[in-house]
């Protein structure tokens, strides 16, 4: 029992992490724009797919794949908020979800498209081979850098939050309008949100992406699935607070292990289950998040 | 009445400061020019002293019933003629009767599944345009419906005409159930949770052997009398003329219109002892019978269910067809729903002899023409149309029951949901 909870542990933190990416991506989108950004898994997908072409159909060396993979990403998330999000800034926050997830349909529908001949399709590895064995559980170096890349990415967006560029887009988050009057261009905020959103996006696609087959759709319904692990962690850290959504994610990914265990075993998708037990009992009893000390005015 | 206050209100602003008598000569005078036909002397005497308080809103629809417009006799033929070619769209033309085409037993089938998809839609219509709230999840409403259904044929051995108030009553409950645990939370929190359930149901209730079949999935007989592929479309289209009718009559009650008032502005509602999370719960209840319903037939059409047919992606695709079609409009509703079911598998693309075109132009085979073109089809309609397709074919609507042909008729300017708290 002790090996199987720490099993579920070291896999749900490793787990985990793919999430904490997604959701700091969606909380940085509900901080700039106040939705739920549904196309979050897909920029994942979709860098994915972009990095796979380059990687394995034109053998471009691993790292020009992997950022050639961020570099489609990021222009998703841009043409995104350009051509989606832009024009229904005005509209209800409902009207922009459903906006989203009709840009994460369509990515679906075009992924699906172009990897008709070959639906299934894997991705190397950054690094082959297995790192360590805590309770038996094989972590592989790619679970390894994965972590390692979150952390990376939660030091960066620490430290840029309170660059200049950083605290524009905090103004600009926080009263759009009085920040355009000390000459702060809430357009260009707005871009730079969604660029750093999808960025993070991709990598948790590409960084997820090796750990098993991929087809369309993969980080949103498929076997990576991340989409809704990334909400709820979004959603325990009070879907405004970037390390709440960090340690969420981490959180997340240890109780849709528990799902896993030989208690269990006679229930299918266990780990839907606990997910979907684990946000109402979060969104009943602490509607504004677990690591939220007061409740934040929506 | 009214219209003579605000006549009198408009012609003569100064109405409230001078004498009664006045007022009513100018009352007398304004109403026998514009309208002709009501009584003067119906106006109180008192009526200039509550002249400030009424809209001159009213004043319009004066002008409207002056001379309602009759369409003469070649308009009556002309609507009657396209009124003709609807019906034998809906009626005869998958059933071969009177068709210059000669369709397939494929293709009715693609008819049936096109009316259960528009009972889908509705069923997201009640939810989504009615009350303004969200639910991500309607596949495993369908699919619940579906599995009842096919539970009860199969493994009960009843008859279909059982199977189905059980599936409506059991979809009814889980949304009853899941609507009295989770609509503390509203807007975009429910919405997730809508969304968490519908994976709970495809990974976890669709998983259980025993009322599933599992992975293999389950064999569902079609209801004696029915057998038939072009009787089974009379069927459904006969239970989508049910709902149908169902969600009008629903509309005209204090129900419907307790939700319309609650979309507008829940706190005003509310204010007026509305009693917000009952009626968005009932709606709720209300969309998770309809949903049922077509999950009932649909597990009926294509006599083959396996679990995986009911995942997020569905979900998506009902969405989508809902605000394509426009949200409160029920032939939008129905017309999009329709177009997406037929988009689904390509039969659109081939009915209409379009592959060769879409394979060598962009290369896109038949059967992703849907996936790719209907999300885009969606992005257009929220930012440009925001109506849908019911704002398109509104004046055509309109001038089929004998209205003037009218361009701007059923003209939204956003998909108008609530957003409280969110």
């Amino acid at each position: 029992m002790t090996t199987e909870l720490g099993i579920a542990i070291v896999n749900g933190v490793f787990r985990g992490s793919v999430y904490a990416l997604v959701a700091l991506g969606i909380v940085l989108i509900y901080r700039a724009s106040g939705v739920f950004n549904f196309a979050q898994a897909e920029f994942g997908t979709t860098g994915l797919f972009v990095a796979y072409i380059g990687v394995e159909l034109w053998n471009w060396p691993y790292w020009a794949g992997f950022l050639f993979g961020l570099a489609g990403a990021l222009g998703m998330g841009l043409a995104t908020e350009r051509l989606v999000i832009h024009p229904l800034r005005n509209s209800s926050r409902v009207t922009l979800l459903v906006g989203t997830a009709g840009v994460a349909l369509a990515a679906i529908g075009i992924q699906f498209w172009q990897s008709n001949e070959q639906p299934i399709r894997s991705m190397p590895k950054i690094v082959e081979g297995v790192a360590f064995q805590p309770f038996g559980a094989a972590i592989t170096y790619q679970h390894l850098i994965t972590l390692v890349v979150l952390i990376v990415v939660a030091l960066a967006l620490a430290v840029f939050f309170r660059s200049p560029s950083g605290l524009a887009i905090q103004a600009a988050q926080q009263e759009g309008t009085a920040a355009e009057l000390v000459g702060i261009s809430v357009r260009r905020v707005s871009m730079m949100t969604w660029g750093i959103a999808a960025l993070l996006g991709g990598l948790a696609g590409v960084l997820s992406g090796p750990n098993l087959t991929f087809t369309a759709g993969f980080l949103s319904f498929g076997a990576g699935a991340a989409l809704l692990p990334g909400f709820m962690a979004a959603v325990l850290g009070g879907m405004r607070s970037m390390p709440g959504a960090l340690f969420g994610g981490l959180v997340v990914g240890v109780i849709e292990q528990f799902g896993n265990l030989s208690i269990l075993s006679d229930v299918s998708g266990g780990g839907a289950m606990m997910l979907f037990l684990f946000l109402l009992v979060v969104l009943l009893l602490r509607p504004q998040g677990l690591f939220v000390r007061k409740a934040v005015a929506a | 009445m009214t219209e003579h206050q605000t006549m009198s209100d408009r012609d003569n602003p100064m109405s409230d400061t001078d004498s009664v008598s006045t007022t009513d000569d100018t009352t007398e005078i304004t109403t026998t020019v514009s309208a002709p036909e009501t009584a003067p002397d119906a106006a109180p005497d008192g009526a200039a002293e509550s002249t400030r308080e009424l809209p001159p809103v009213v004043a319009d629809q004066v002008d409207d019933d002056v001379a309602p417009f009759r369409p003469g006799v070649g308009g009556w033929v002309a609507r009657g003629l396209v009124w003709a070619l609807l019906a034998w769209v809906v009626f005869a033309l998958p059933g071969n009767f009177l068709s210059p085409f000669e369709l397939g037993v494929s293709d009715v089938g693609h008819a049936s599944k096109a009316a259960i998809f528009a009972i889908i839609g509705l069923s997201l219509n009640v939810l989504i345009g009615y009350t303004g709230t969200i639910s991500l999840g309607h596949q495993a409403f369908v699919g619940v419906g579906a599995f009842v259904s096919a539970y009860v044929v199969v493994d009960m051995g009843l008859e279909f005409w059982v199977a189905v108030p059980i599936a409506a009553a059991v979809g009814g409950v889980q949304a009853a159930v899941l609507g009295a645990i989770s609509l503390r939370l509203t807007g975009l929190y429910f919405a997730l949770v809508t969304l968490a359930y519908g994976l709970f149901a495809e990974e976890t209730l669709f998983g259980i052997t025993a009322f599933t079949g599992g992975e293999g999935g389950k064999n569902v007989p079609r209801p004696l009398g029915f057998e038939d592929d072009y009787t089974f479309y009379y069927l459904c289209l006969a239970f989508l003329a049910a709902v149908l009718w169902v969600d009008w009559r629903l509309m005209r009650s204090k129900g419907g219109r307790a939700l319309q008032a609650l979309r507008e502005n829940p706190r005003v509602a509310s204010s007026y002892g509305i009693d917000v999370k009952a009626y968005t719960l009932f709606a709720f209840v209300v969309s998770g019978i309809f949903a049922s319903i077509g999950g009932a037939l649909l597990a009926q059409q294509s006599t083959f269910l396996v679990p995986k047919t009911f995942n997020f992606q569905l979900a998506l695709i009902f969405i989508l067809m809902t605000v394509v079609g426009g949200l409160r409009n029920r032939v939008g509703v129905v017309i999009g729903s329709v177009v997406f079911a037929l988009l689904e598998e390509g039969t659109l693309v081939h009915l209409l002899h379009l592959e060769g075109i879409l394979d060598s132009t962009i290369g896109l085979p038949a059967e992703f023409f849907g996936l790719v073109i209907g999300p885009i089809l969606l992005l257009l309609t929220i930012t440009l149309y925001p109506g849908g397709i019911g704002q398109q074919v509104a004046p055509i609507a309109q001038w089929l029951r004998g209205k003037k042909f009218d361009l701007h008729a059923g003209k939204v300017t956003e998909v108008e949901v609530t957003d409280v708290r969110a």
